[in-house]
């Protein structure tokens, strides 16, 4: 049994689908990074998973379970969603006293959490005056109290400064790696979850488009270097003398393996030909993701949407 | 149990209550001045508005002023649930509590208990008004007889009970400014309408208002106002909580399901 498992996940706003069958398990002991442009899906398939929302169809399962019939929900699951959701008259450490308090769990959790996420010097004062980082992480303070083993964290580095996202990178790794959590966590950044997590699901517009370990997606950093020319004809036997592996492409292009960056720029200084580029290619997580971040505005995902209802009435 | 204790934490971790509870006793504090300057005083030969402050009649009337408190209270029972949709606190809350119903039932039993000390608080003020109005004008002090610990009962019932209306009213409406607005209009311009025209009146005793009345109605000769077309205290307690119930039962089945995000 995976800690979290979603299998075929539909969920419409009337006529946006918002997401459209969506399945993927987050395993114990491991960070997934749940990626994807905005509006593609990610909070609604977290609230999902949390009861918040019912599906339209599909499952979305928590230690086996509905997260509705767990039986007691914060010793099982951290959720940290977007950063509101304080009373701004609370008091930090009334803020998490109240939901230990609900979950029968005991009252010294709350200050203990506040320590964890370095919030102790404040837990006295009103969340009204809370920075945006400072309610991120009391947030993630309450997704601490009941010790869970499963954390559902929606884009958790919002507002955090670069030390505060380095320190959560930490943290979730520390979760996952040290003390054993499966830890999903979304993002529409991609650098900022790529040196934390281990597998990656990626949406768009409701639909998965690509899922897999990190190190499958990036093929190992493996890529090769692209080198445009205004020669290819005399560079690419070049290359190919000196032990590269080379690939032609259109305009000039010539992707190279097996030579590094130098050993290229000196056989062209050789060779006496025109580079105008010399570049390593992205890994394939950052092209699969520009593609779907550049090459799709966020409006498109509503209207295309809104336009395929339209046809069905018409239909 | 734990719930009830967690949604009173809620409202006494915040500033809102002590706040209603000032507005409340200022507002009754000056309700009793009124019917106790005017009491048995007449004006131009016509009948006093209040009955003498010696007469029983005079203190069964200012004790039923009390419920004069519920609009607040019922406020203030709207903001329980509504504050947490206004500040996204329920998606913690029903993170913590999946079962949602078991937030509504939660938080009308914390509204009991709201009730009840609000109510308390509100006997005490006018307490500390009566007893001093009575005995300076040398009539007797009524304590256990003469009607008044049904009217203070009722009182108090009159407030828990508004209190869980408001809490019913505010699961089903969820905008906080709505429900306010909704809960002002229906009990200062609505039900003092029906229950004040005579025609109106059948209709009027099965409002909030008309069933409160019941609960504290001073069986006093009022002139031209009657009462008699009042419920039963019995059966105004049991219409009272009949609203709440019913429309926290609603809301649970309808508004309290929906999607938060
Ligand atoms: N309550 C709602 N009513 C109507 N449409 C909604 C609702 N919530 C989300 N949507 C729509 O569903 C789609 C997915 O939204 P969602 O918030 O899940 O995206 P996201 O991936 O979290 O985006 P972001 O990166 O901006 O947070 C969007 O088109 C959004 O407009
Ligand atoms: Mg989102």
């Amino acid at each position: 049994m995976s800690a979290i498992e979603v299998s075929d996940l539909r969920k419409s706003f009337g006529t946006v689908k918002a997401v459209d069958g969506v399945s993927f398990t987050v395993e114990a002991g491991t960070v997934t990074g749940y990626l994807g442009p905005n509006g593609a899906g990610k909070t609604t398939t977290l609230r999902c998973l949390l009861g918040l929302v019912t599906p339209t169809a599909g499952t979305a399962l928590v230690n086996g379970r509905r997260y509705a019939d767990l039986g007691h929900p914060l010793t099982e699951v951290g959720a940290v969603l977007e950063a509101t959701g304080f009373h701004p008259d609370r008091t930090a450490l009334n803020h998490l006293r109240i939901m230990c308090t609900a979950a029968g769990l005991p009252l010294q959790r709350a200050a203990e959490a506040l320590e964890q996420v370095g919030l102790a010097d404040v837990a006295g004062k009103r969340v009204g005056g809370f920075s945006l980082g400072m309610r991120q992480r009391l947030g993630l303070a309450a997704a601490l109290l009941g010790h869970p083993k499963v954390f559902i964290l929606d884009e958790p580095a919002n507002g955090l400064d670069p030390a505060g996202i380095q320190w959560l990178r930490g943290f979730l790794r520390f979760l996952a790696h040290e003390q054993g959590a499966a830890v999903l966590v979304s993002s529409h950044v991609l650098a900022e979850v790529e040196q934390t997590v281990d597998n990656v699901v990626i949406i768009a517009r409701g639909r998965l488009v690509r899922q897999g370990s990190l190190a499958e997606l990036t093929s190992g950093g493996q890529t090769p270097i692209r080198v445009r020319t205004l020669d290819p004809g005399r560079l690419g036997p070049a290359l190919e003398r000196a032990g590269g592996e080379v690939e032609p492409a259109a305009d000039g292009l010539l992707r190279v393996r097996g030579l590094e960056a130098e050993r290229i720029g000196r056989i062209v200084l050789e060779e006496q030909v025109v580079v105008t580029e010399l570049a390593q290619e992205r890994s394939d997580l950052q092209r699969v993701f520009l593609e779907l971040t550049e090459g799709e505005p966020v409006g498109q995902t509503v209207e295309q949407t809104a336009g395929q209802s339209e046809g069905a009435t018409v239909a | 149990m734990k719930l009830i204790r967690a949604e009173l934490l809620k409202l006494f971790t915040t500033r809102l209550w002590w706040i209603m509870l000032i507005v409340l006793l200022g507002y009754l504090a000056m309700v009793l001045g009124v019917v106790i300057a005017f009491a048995g005083m007449e004006s131009g030969g016509a009948a006093p508005p209040f009955p003498a402050r010696d007469t029983p009649e005079f203190q069964r009337i200012v004790w039923g002023q009390a419920t004069g408190g519920g609009i607040l209270v019922a406020v203030l029972g709207v903001t329980m649930m509504t504050t947490e949709y206004r500040y996204q606190t329920i998606t913690g809350t029903f993170l913590v509590t999946p079962r949602r119903s078991r937030v509504v039932a939660a938080k009308l039993g914390a509204g009991v208990l709201v009730g009840l000390v609000f109510g308390l608080a509100i006997l005490l003020l006018f307490a500390l008004a009566v007893v001093p109005a009575v005995l300076l004008s040398g009539g007797e002090l009524l304590v256990t007889d003469g009607g008044i610990p049904r009217i203070v009962s009722g009182v108090l019932a009159t407030l828990v009970l508004y209190t869980l209306f408001g809490i019913g009213v505010g699961a089903l409406v969820r905008n906080q400014i709505v429900a306010i607005v909704a809960v002002a209009v229906w009990m200062f311009v609505l039900e003092p309408l029906v229950n004040a025209v005579p025609a109106l009146q059948p209709v009027g005793r099965w409002t909030p208002a008309g069933a409160a009345s019941a609960l504290t109605n001073p069986q006093a000769d009022l002139g031209p106002v009657s009462l008699d077309y009042l419920l039963p205290a019995w059966a105004g307690a049991a219409v009272l909580l009949g609203y709440a119930l019913v429309f926290a039962a609603v809301a649970s089945l309808t508004t309290v399901r929906r999607d938060i995000t």
